[in-house]
C-alpha cells in the first residue's frame, strides 16, 4: 500500500492518537450498526417494505418492538461516531495544506452527514416509541423519513466522498494525504450511492427504499467506505509512530 | 515533450482508475442482469415497449460516443508521443460529441415522456429511464473530465503526471462508451 509517510508532515503522539481515534471510531460505527441496524433494528435487511400498508407496518413494528427499541440505541451511537471518523480524515488532509481548504470543506460535509444520520436514528426510535398510539400512517411515515434521509441524501454523503477524493487528487504529487487509489474508491462510492435518489418514484422493486439497487447497494457501500478509510487512518497513525 | 520517454508497453493510467473501471463494470453488470431477468420474465412487455423506442436515437448516440472515443484516443496518443501542436482540438471534438449525446438523450426522453411513457409505465421503461439516466450522469461527468483534459493538453510541456492524467481521463471516457454499447444492445436491439 502506497502511503507516503516518507514525505508526510511531522506528527506527534498527540496527533497520531487523534488520527487513530478517528479510524477506530469508524470501526466502532460499523460494529454498532451491525448490532443496532442489522441484528436488532430491522433496518438492513429491511423489516418493512415501501409497499407495506400502514396496518402492515404497525404489525411488523409491534411484533419486534423491544428489539428495534434497543437497536435504536446502538444506531444512534453508531451514527454519532461518523463525526469523529470524518474529522479524522479532515485532520489528515489538513496536515498537507499550507492554508486550510479541503479540510474545512470536508468538515462541513462531515457535520452535515453526521447530523442527517442522527436524524435517521431519531426517526427509527420514534417509529417504535408508541406505535399503538400513533395513527398507523404516522408509523409508516417515520420509516419513510428514516430511509429518505439515509438514501435520498446523495449530494451530502456522495459529496463527502467527492471532497475526500479531490483532496487526494489535488495534493502535491507523491505527497497525498491518502493513497491515490483511495481517491478513486471515493469516486466509485458516489456511483453506488446515486441510485438512492430513485426511491422517490418507487414503492416496489429494486429502486424502492427496501430494494437491491436503491437500498442495499448504498448502505453496504457506505459502511465498506467507512471501513477502508478507517483502516487507512489507523495504518498511517501506526506507521508514523514507528 | 517529456512524455515521450514513457515506455510504450506500460499499462496506461494508474491502478486506481482501473480499480474504478472494474467497480463500475461490476455495478453495471448487476444492471444488465436485471434487464436480462426482466426480459425473461416479461418478454412480451419488454418486446412491445422496445418497439416504441426510436432506434435512430440510440444509434446516433452510439455513433457519437464511438466517434468521441476515437477523438480522445487520438488526442491522448498525440500528447503522449509529443506529436502536433494543437492536440487540444481532439478533446474539443470529443467534448462536442459528449454534449451532442446529452442533447440527443434529452430529445429522446422528451419524446418518450410526451408520448406518455415514464419510469412508472412498466419495468422496461423503469430500467430504460433509470439506467440510461445513470449512464447520462457518467456522460456529464465524462464531459467535465474531458474539459479538464483539454486544459491539460494545452500546457506548453507535458510531464509524466500530465500524461497519466490524460490516460486516466481517456480510460474513463472509453468506459462511458463501453457501458453505452451494452445498454444500447440490451435496451434497443435485444
Amino acid at each position: 500500500m502506497d502511503i507516503n509517510t516518507q514525505s508526510s508532515p511531522e506528527s506527534d503522539g498527540f496527533f497520531r492518537s487523534a488520527l487513530a481515534f478517528g479510524g477506530y471510531s469508524g470501526y466502532a460505527a460499523i460494529i454498532l450498526f451491525i448490532i443496532g441496524g442489522v441484528w436488532l433494528g430491522g433496518m438492513l435487511p429491511p423489516l418493512l417494505n415501501a409497499s407495506d400498508s400502514p396496518a402492515q407496518a404497525v404489525a411488523k413494528v409491534s411484533d419486534n418492538l423491544l428489539a428495534i427499541q434497543i437497536g435504536s440505541i446502538f444506531l444512534i451511537a453508531s451514527f454519532a461516531l461518523f463525526g469523529s471518523f470524518g474529522a479524522g480524515m479532515a485532520m489528515q488532509v489538513r496536515r498537507y495544506e499550507t492554508t486550510p481548504g479541503w479540510s474545512y470543506i470536508q468538515l462541513i460535509f462531515t457535520a452535515a452527514g453526521t447530523t442527517l444520520a442522527l436524524i435517521v436514528a431519531f426517526a427509527w426510535a420514534l417509529m417504535v416509541f408508541r406505535p399503538e398510539t400513533y395513527h398507523p400512517s404516522i408509523v409508516l411515515m417515520w420509516a419513510d423519513l428514516a430511509y429518505f434521509i439515509a438514501l435520498f441524501s446523495v449530494p451530502v454523503f456522495g459529496g463527502w466522498c467527492v471532497m475526500v477524493a479531490l483532496s487526494i487528487f489535488f495534493a502535491e504529487e507523491g505527497n497525498e494525504p491518502f493513497p491515490r487509489w483511495a481517491g478513486y474508491l471515493n469516486l466509485w462510492m458516489v456511483l453506488l450511492f446515486a441510485p438512492g435518489q430513485m426511491i422517490m418514484w418507487f414503492k416496489e422493486g429494486p429502486f424502492a427504499w427496501h430494494g437491491l439497487i436503491a437500498m442495499y447497494l448504498p448502505f453496504i457501500a457506505f459502511f465498506i467506505w467507512i471501513g477502508v478509510m478507517s483502516h487507512l487512518m489507523i495504518k498511517i497513525a501506526k506507521e508514523e509512530s514507528k | 515533450m517529456s512524455g515521450t520517454s514513457r515506455p510504450r508497453a506500460q499499462v496506461p493510467g494508474e491502478i486506481g482508475i482501473w480499480a474504478f473501471v472494474t467497480g463500475d463494470l461490476i455495478v453495471f453488470s448487476v444492471f444488465f442482469i436485471l434487464i436480462a431477468i426482466g426480459q425473461k420474465e416479461m418478454a412480451e412487455v419488454f418486446s412491445t415497449s422496445r418497439e416504441s423506442l426510436n432506434l435512430y436515437f440510440g444509434l446516433c448516440n452510439t455513433l457519437l460516443l464511438l466517434t468521441g472515443s476515437w477523438f480522445v484516443a487520438i488526442g491522448v496518443e498525440r500528447c503522449r508521443d509529443g506529436q502536433g501542436s494543437d492536440n487540444a482540438r481532439w478533446f474539443k471534438l470529443a467534448i462536442g460529441c459528449g454534449l451532442a449525446f446529452v442533447l440527443n438523450k434529452i430529445f429522446e426522453w422528451e419524446a418518450k415522456i410526451g408520448a406518455g411513457f415514464t419510469p412508472l409505465t412498466n419495468d422496461f421503461f423503469m430500467y430504460f429511464f433509470i439506467f440510461t439516466g445513470i449512464h447520462l450522469l457518467h456522460v456529464v461527468v465524462g464531459v467535465v473530465v474531458l474539459i479538464f483534459l483539454l486544459k491539460v493538453s494545452q500546457r506548453p510541456t507535458l510531464n509524466s503526471r500530465d500524461i497519466r492524467t490524460l490516460e486516466s481521463g481517456g480510460i474513463f471516457w472509453h468506459l462511458v462508451d463501453l457501458l453505452w454499447i451494452m445498454l444500447f444492445a440490451l435496451l434497443y436491439l435485444l
